[in-house]
């Protein structure tokens, strides 16, 4: 059987998902575009030699509209052999795109592709998404889709979590974050964006709060107090109704914020790594994408995760290290606590809660900080695990080479 | 039928009037008849002598909307569809031609005759204060379905049209002026002609907002963010308070949104097609049952004694200014009656009128009444500490504390100042009117009336009869009841008489949930899913479990031997004599009670062990239902209640049994009777002989009847 390989993996600085974002100026289309150019070069790559980009994109409207990867080949000088996808499969997008250039390869019908996702939330913002599950009334009402928050402090609720292990968590995470920049652990797979006279615009992440206290953390009000849900806990509670009220827990930081990014993974078969003389750096053991419950939605990684261990065998103590996306802290602590990891091999570097999430990207960008983290620690095993809106969940499984 | 007038400029006056009927009625066959009209219009109009149109009626009312007997029978969807479509078509082809039309409103146009006025270009309304307009359509668990809904649309954009469409409000002109569905009024019949000609004469354009290339919908469409987060908490307010059991306002919601996505007509196609599925759902024909039929037959006296000459009471005492006589005070008022009210001293006495001039005020703010009206409502309250003050009274409504001995004082103090004619009311709530009466000098002329808190906003009161009461006081009890706006249902002098009475087993069955090993939050949550104003367990608190409890009791004294103890009273006893939680009034019931609000006693658990593994949802919900209907059926045999749509409209009005299903009985009609007693049969099997079938269901499964 075909075993397919990651060769390299590059991402953008996280640029805060806001005007205020040093990439605002810079045009979606650019950020793929960089990534493409720079993955080409540090590759040596002949880009003839792919056989498709595929592009997660959670709001493929305006700038990221019409097929982003074919544009982003064009506007990159690729191989106009390339035909390029965008695909959306929520918050899992990044990583899709990874298992779905692994299964054509893995097929045998493909050698060599680039996957990744790209999402620049300070030029387009989530509410240019007008689809049917969040803002159609008869579909809404009917399948009972509440947003994400209030399924997060519905998490929290169930599990008893109180704010300040939330708050604990968040904490937790921003300061793995600083340490890892601190260290330089991310210099692998950051690529520094300049502008087109090469005068640099963001060099490293900007999103991380290296100055924020425990404290500062614990006196934010919650994002959806009683009095900003109108019914969405009533929607909850028809589904959950052992739980007598849903208590507001989530607030502005212990939550993921938007972000700017782009990120890309170079996937193969080793046949094709000799003829370009790549290097493999990790080998993709096992992928499983399923969905759970959709009015509790952030459970879709759990699922997925356990089925990926049963896939390939292997228990939660076969793991070395963890990545999950962190849009909000009940969710990850569940995560947690669901596998019983350790703090330090769960989110090394620190997640979303400090970087931000760039929802389409974020599935390749995390397991590019896995294989990094790994790499560095010399440890063997990772695993990774997104959840989504509609309750999709997609976990992988990878081992270093 | 139509009667046509052209004047000298051109101007065209079309009279509605529908020969034999009382009023003009609008339904799906009222395009025949306008055909012809509008051939000639257009004829006109090509010839270019036509200028305007004035649409008015020769009838008290303007139009009223005529399709409930139709939609309650009709069974076939492309029928009612075609229908819809065929009034839609007529009045596109008003409206279309490109001759502005005026509406000049001179009488009530509701329903599908308000869509009538929504198809003209204008609207003007004579401000008479018995005039209403608008959409109540929602209460009968419908909606507009020819064009209504699009025009309000695009007369008002998404969020206001909504909420005009669902609140289910008759508007006053004045009412209407201010929310912006009518365009003006006129403060007389000719004033209002003369504004109609003026309108025309200075105005040309005769295409509507949609029909323009530059027009829009106030406020944006379903695309633009903003109306989009709008859309998103309307939809989940819509959800928190209807638990998805009601189609009607969803389905306006969706019409709204979908139709402000495309154009005027593929809208009103939309609007249609949701009319047509709607017309045909059960819960809107539970609905229309019982919101209009059965509110029908009581308002033509289905309970009322025959053979007594309609009571027109004028002047009324109330004795006790506390929230009950104050209530009943200022809804007195507000229908025109004059009112004593009477308590201990005259400063208490003006409390309660204070109360009255709060809420007038209030009225005032929003339209309903003019400031002229409000002063003359007003005054029509006397207060009083004497009961000679009530000399002229037609009758007098005792409203004091829940005790026979504090009700005995007020009764004979008043009675000896009012004359023979004069009725005698007590509000009590558990007290039987039987030993009340017995110290009356005339108990025939003594009577219950039993009022629900807040008085203005229930519409529903029970009317007890006592012993010694006479035919002739029920009638007349019945009349002023009608007065004052409300719903009156005789029962019978029995514990808890009949709301109370069925409320209660509500009650019992959720405590008995508790005591089974059910989670509250369960059955809290369920309760309010199943369409119940509250949870069962809240329920108990806001009454008292002491209450719930001395209601068993007399239930218990009233069957003697015959009875058979109810599960809860076990975990009733427990709360209220072991652990010293009686409810909301003493801050420690089922819930605990904060500053932040009311959560479940944390120690319920603790108490009561959760045990039940299995949560079989719907099962739990239908047990909540059936013994309320399983009372309510009981009372029926047992003569409390006499008549289908008093039971049906008592259970909606008085505990808040869900209105979706029609009331107690029209539910075991939509549940099935066969399936009913089957189910029935269950439960007793499963959970007791509280769920025995009643004798008279037997006998109508036997004679192979329906609740009618």
């Amino acid at each position: 059987m075909t075993e397919v390989f990651i060769y390299d993996t590059l991402r953008t600085p996280f640029g805060k998902g806001n005007r205020d974002s040093a990439l605002f100026e810079v045009r979606p289309i650019d950020l793929l575009s960089k990534c493409l150019k720079a993955l080409q070069k540090r590759n040596q790559l002949d880009t003839k030699a792919v056989a498709d980009l595929i592009i997660g994109c959670v709001i493929p409207t305006d700038g990221q509209a019409d097929n982003i990867a074919k544009t982003a080949l064009l506007h990159a000088n690729w191989s106009s052999s390339i035909p390029g996808i965008q695909i959306n499969r929520f918050q899992t997008s990044g990583l899709a795109a990874v298992g779905l250039a692994a299964a054509k390869i893995k097929a045998g019908w493909e050698n060599l592709a680039v996957a990744g996702g790209i999402e620049s939330m300070s030029r387009i913002h989530r509410k240019n998404n007008r689809g049917a599950i969040s803002s159609d009334p008869d579909i809404m009402n009917k399948i009972g889709s509440i947003p994400s928050g209030v399924a997060a402090d519905l998490i929290a609720t169930m599990e008893n979590f109180s704010k300040e292990q939330l708050d604990n968590y968040a904490f937790k995470s921003i300061q793995k974050a600083i340490t890892a920049h601190q260290k330089n652990y991310f210099s692998k797979s950051v690529i520094p964006i300049y502008d087109q006279n090469k005068i640099p615009i963001l060099v490293q992440d900007e999103t991380i709060n290296t100055a924020i206290t425990l404290e500062e953390i614990t006196e934010q009000t919650p994002i959806f107090p009683k009095s900003q849900r109108f019914g969405f806990d009533a929607i909850a509670l028809r589904k959950y109704p052992l739980i007598e009220q849903i208590t507001p827990l989530h607030s502005e930081k212990n939550i993921a914020q938007p972000a700017d990014n782009a990120a890309l993974v170079l996937v193969g078969n080793a046949e094709q790594s000799k003829i370009l003389g790549l290097k493999a750096r990790a080998k993709i053991v096992a992928v499983k994408t399923i969905s759970t419950e959709l009015t509790i939605t952030h459970k879709g990684g759990i699922e997925a995760a356990k089925k990926t261990l049963a896939a390939a065998k292997l228990k939660p103590k076969d793991i070395d290290l963890w990545y999950i996306n962190e849009s909000f802290a009940a969710p990850a602590l569940l995560f947690q606590k669901t596998f019983k990891i350790a703090d330090k091999r769960l989110n090394p570097c620190g997640g979303n809660i400090a970087f931000g999430d760039a929802l389409g990207a974020n599935g390749a960008i995390l397991l590019g900080m896995l294989i990094d983290e790994l790499e560095r620690q010399q440890l063997k095993r990772g695993l990774i695990a997104l959840s989504a809106e509609g309750g999709i969940g997609k976990s992988m499984i990878i081992e270093i080479v | 039928m139509i009667k046509y007038k052209k004047d000298t400029e051109n101007i065209v006056t079309l009279t509605l009037d529908m020969g034999q009927r009382h009023e003009n009625v609008v339904n799906h066959q009222m395009y025949q008849y306008f055909k012809p009209v509008l051939t000639h219009l257009q004829k006109e109009k090509a010839k270019g002598t036509l200028k305007g149109i004035i649409l008015t009626s020769g009838k008290k009312n303007f139009l009223e909307g005529g399709e409930l007997e139709y939609l309650h029978t009709s069974i076939d969807p492309k029928e009612i569809y075609k229908h819809s479509l065929s009034l839609n078509k007529f009045f596109r082809a008003l409206e279309h031609p490109g001759v502005p039309v005026v509406a000049a409103i001179n009488g009530s146009a509701l329903g599908t005759g308000f869509e009538f006025a929504l198809a003209c270009h204008h609207r003007i309304v004579v401000d008479d204060s018995k005039i209403r307009l608008g959409h109540p359509e929602v209460t009968v668990g419908l909606m507009p379905g020819n064009g209504g809904i699009t025009r309000l649309l695009w007369l008002l954009g998404l969020e206001k049209a909504y909420t005009v469409l669902t609140n289910g409000k008759k508007y006053r002109p004045q009412e209407a002026l201010k929310v912006g569905i009518i365009d003006s009024i006129a403060p007389n019949q000719k004033s209002m002609m003369e504004q109609a000609k003026q309108w025309l004469l200075s105005n040309n354009e005769g295409r509507r907002p949609w029909d323009r290339v530059d027009g829009k919908i106030p406020g944006g469409t379903g695309n633009d963010p903003k109306v989009a987060q709008v859309i998103q908490k309307l939809a989940a307010q819509l959800s928190r308070e209807t638990y998805n059991n009601y189609p009607a306002p969803q389905a306006i919601l969706n019409t709204l949104v979908e139709g402000s996505k495309v154009d005027f007509d593929t809208a009103t196609t939309i609007e249609s097609r949701y009319f047509t599925e709607l017309a045909l759902r059960p819960e809107t024909r539970n609905m229309i049952n019982t919101f209009w039929y059965d509110y029908n037959a009581i308002k033509k006296g289905i309970n009322r004694p025959k053979g007594f000459g309609k009571f027109r009471a004028k002047q009324v005492g109330v004795i006790g200014a506390g929230r009950m006589g104050s209530g009943i005070t200022f809804n007195c008022i507000k229908k025109g009656l004059k009112v004593v009210l009477k308590d201990v001293s005259k400063p208490i006495a003006e409390l309660g009128k204070q109360y009255a001039k709060d809420n007038l005020v209030a009225l005032v703010a929003q339209g309903t009444i003019s400031a002229e009206e409000q002063t003359t409502l007003y005054n029509n309250i006397t207060t009083s500490a004497k009961p000679e003050d009530f000399e002229n009274c037609d009758l007098v409504i005792e409203a004091v504390y829940e005790n026979e001995m504090v009700k005995a004082k007020a009764l004979k103090d008043a009675e000896q100042h009012i004359d023979e004619y004069a009725i005698f009311a007590t509000n009590t709530l558990s007290i039987p009117i039987t030993k009340l009466a017995e110290a009356a000098y005339r108990p025939e002329n003594y009577v219950g009336l039993h009022f629900f808190y807040p008085v203005e906003k229930v519409p529903l009161v029970e009317i007890v009869r006592g012993k010694k009461t006479s035919d002739e006081t029920i009638a007349r009890a019945f009349d002023f009841v009608r007065t004052m706006g409300k719903i009156p249902i005789v029962v019978k002098d029995d514990w808890g008489f009949y709301v109370a009475r069925v409320q209660n087993t509500y009650i019992l069955e959720g405590i008995t949930l508790l005591q089974e090993g059910y989670p509250p939050a369960l059955i809290e949550n369920l309760g309010l899913q199943a369409g119940m104003p509250k949870g069962a367990l809240a329920f108990a608190d806001d009454l008292s479990l002491k209450m719930v409890l001395k209601y068993e009791n007399q239930a218990a004294a009233h069957y003697g031997s015959q009875y058979v103890p109810h599960p809860a009273v076990a975990t009733l006893k427990r709360m209220v004599e072991d652990l010293d939680r009686t409810g909301k009034f003493k801050q420690a019931g089922f819930y605990e009670y904060t500053q932040e609000g009311k959560y479940l006693w944390q120690k319920l658990g603790q108490y009561f062990p959760i045990t039940q593994a299995d949560y079989l949802h719907e099962n739990i919900k239908e047990r909540m239902l059936f013994a309320q209907v399983i009372e309510a059926i009981w009372c029926m045999q047992e003569k409390v209640i006499s008549s289908v749509p008093e039971a049906n409209l008592g259970s909606i009005y008085g505990w808040g049994f869900p209105a979706f299903t029609g009331g107690v009985f029209q539910y075991v009609n939509s549940y099935g009777l066969n399936n009913f007693i089957e189910k029935c049969e269950q439960f007793k099997k499963n959970y007791g002989p509280r769920f025995r079938v009643p004798r008279i269901l037997k006998q109508m499964k036997k004679e192979g009847k329906i609740f009618a």
